[in-house]
């Protein structure tokens, strides 16, 4: 059996050791998978991806990445923490967050610069990722002058560019047009192709087959309830029911 | 099976009747000036946006914007300095003549040029340099008497006017020079500009993100003052309600901006970031450049020379 890229066991995590966001969650992605995590709103799947990417510690339990054990401290070091962010990518929710550079292009360059790589390959890649992206009009150009769809390429370019081995989304299809959501859907299909592995956040059930092959359910206790695959678990009505993914009048239960 | 409760409550019988403006006689009201929070919202907003946009200028193809931005900005920092230095009245005139050309030769409208640096000097200088004219603080030769103390002719004096003449044409050049640096060289140059000439990359790097912000700050007041605007009957011609709306919402957007600040340095931790941000800008100097910096430079010493001749 191939290692997991990333693990995680019995995390819990608490905002203002508060108000829970996991409570007990553990999670294993192997590498090449796509796995969606899903659950209502506030049910701990953002914290879960911040977790992922080393932005925040659990309070309690372990989350290995490519076989070390991820820690605050250890994200000091210098090797290790380039090591974990040029293989782990994220693309968060709100674009506003993630695009704080003054142009596209400077936006899309900092990854590469802030791990080491040199400005002419940085620039070669930069441009390569436009191209790809087809956002060649947006790249000098500022981020308040970007549509919401124009933010979450650039995002995405921003974290394409460092060619991570595993991206995170989080709300990848959320408050896009149908275009953009179907063009985004179509990257993700290239990026498994690619052998990337993925792990997303969603409650969109409706692109879900198109994103995933495995989905981890969580319930509103912040609790991982299920982890089967995209099909078998879109077919367990009740389940969607009780986490709150579907209503009694949605059309999913209608089909 | 846990379903939404909230959803199975009926709605009340209020709110499925049609009501006209929540006014009881139905009248549609009448018309009122807008409060001070909407002028002050909406005028700063709009002025932050056009003064923010001035980056279209910036790429139009005239002398200055062909500068490289590092020699652009020291070199007109040194005709700051000269022109503090300046003690002749026509010297300060002939360099704010020269501002003028140089503003025509960068393909800026005179006209707007005049006006943006014209706005703010009556309101600040001119306060200020209006008592220095009179007698009574600088004594001298009454060219405008305006009244009479102890029989003696009291009002504008020479050498009052000749100071405020002096303050006023200081600055009015320098601030040509400053805006002339500003609308022709756009913002992020600007800020790699300064971050080549040795000012701390954390102190550019916060200057950048607080103007990358600041657009969508001001986006968010709109909004909240938007949505407010859309609730509010009668104009809201009361001020005590808008100095409590805006109280409400500094502290509403001060939790938003700290929630963002967190946001974007946890994305900026996600590509790499330990403290050192790195720029993919590179400046490359020309023959403009050289030549340039030199007449810069040679302006630079005539002017003191002659002031200096000039015994000002």
């Amino acid at each position: 059996m191939t290692e997991p890229v990333l693990a995680c066991s019995d995390l819990r995590y608490a905002y203002l050791e508060r108000f829970a966001a996991l409570d007990g969650v553990s999670l294993s992605v192997a590498p090449g998978e796509t796995v969606a995590l899903l659950g209502a709103n506030g049910c701990g799947k953002s914290t879960l991806l911040k977790v992922l990417d080393g932005l925040i510690f659990p309070d309690s339990g372990e989350f290995h990445a490519f076989g070390e054990q991820v820690l605050e401290d250890k994200l000091e070091d210098e090797q290790f923490n380039k090591g974990f962010r040029g293989r782990v990518g994220f693309v968060f929710q709100n674009s506003d967050a993630q695009v704080f550079s003054p142009t596209v292009r400077e936006e899309i360059a900092f990854g590469c610069l802030q791990l080491g790589l040199d400005r002419a390959t940085t620039a070669d890649r930069v441009d390569d990722v436009v191209s790809m992206l087809d956002i060649g009009e947006l790249v000098d150009r500022a981020p308040y002058q970007l549509s919401g769809g124009q933010k979450k390429r650039v995002a995405i370019a921003s974290v394409l560019v460092m060619n991570p081995e595993v991206l995170l989304f989080d709300e990848p299809t959320a408050a896009l047009d149908p275009r953009t959501q179907f063009w985004l859907i179509e990257l993700l299909h290239q990026l498994r192709t690619a052998g990337k592995t993925i792990v997303l956040a969603s409650h969109d059930l409706d692109t879900l087959p198109e994103l995933a092959d495995r989905c981890l359910v969580f319930s509103e206790e912040h609790r991982v309830v299920a982890d089967a695959p995209t099909g078998e678990l879109l077919a367990d009505h009740d389940l969607l029911l009780r986490v709150n993914l579907v209503h009694e009048r949605s059309q999913l239960l209608r089909r | 099976m846990t379903t939404s409760t909230a959803q199975s409550q009926p709605a009340p019988a209020w709110l499925l009747q049609r009501e006209v403006a929540l006014c009881p006689c139905g009248c549609i009201g009448k018309r009122r000036k807008g409060s001070y929070v909407a002028k002050t919202l909406s005028g700063a907003s709009g002025v932050l946006r056009q003064a923010m946009s001035s980056d279209d200028i910036a790429a139009q193809p005239g002398l200055l914007q062909r500068l490289d931005p590092r020699i652009k900005l020291v070199s007109l920092l040194g005709l700051l300095v000269t022109v503090a230095l300046l003690r002749s009245l026509p010297l300060l005139a002939g360099a704010y003549v020269v501002t003028l050309v140089l503003a025509a030769a960068s393909k800026l409208s005179v006209t707007f040029f005049i006006k943006r640096v014209w706005l703010f000097i009556p309101i600040f200088t001119g306060i200020v340099v209006l008592p220095a004219t009179l007698s009574i603080i600088t004594p001298g030769h009454v060219v405008l008497p305006l009244w009479t103390w102890h029989g003696q002719p009291q009002g504008f004096t020479e050498q009052g006017l000749h100071s405020a003449g002096l303050i006023i044409t200081r600055v009015a050049t320098s601030i040509s020079l400053v805006v002339l640096l500003t609308l022709t060289t756009p913002w992020v140059r600007l800020l790699a500009a300064l971050r080549s000439i040795g000012v701390p990359r954390m102190f550019v790097l916060i200057i950048g993100m607080a103007y990358r912000y600041l657009f969508l700050l001001l986006d968010t007041v709109d909004d909240m003052y938007t949505a407010r605007k859309a609730r509010t009957l009668g104009g809201g011609g009361d001020s005590a309600a808008g100095r409590r709306f805006v109280a409400a919402s500094a502290g509403t957007l001060f939790g938003k901006a700290h929630q963002l600040s967190e946001e974007v340095h946890q994305a900026m931790l996600a590509r790499g970031y330990t403290g050192d941000a790195r720029s993919l800008q590179v400046f490359r100097l020309r023959r403009i450049d050289v030549v340039w910096t030199i007449c810069a430079a040679a302006g630079a010493v005539a002017l003191l020379l002659a002031d200096r001749g000039l015994g000002g």
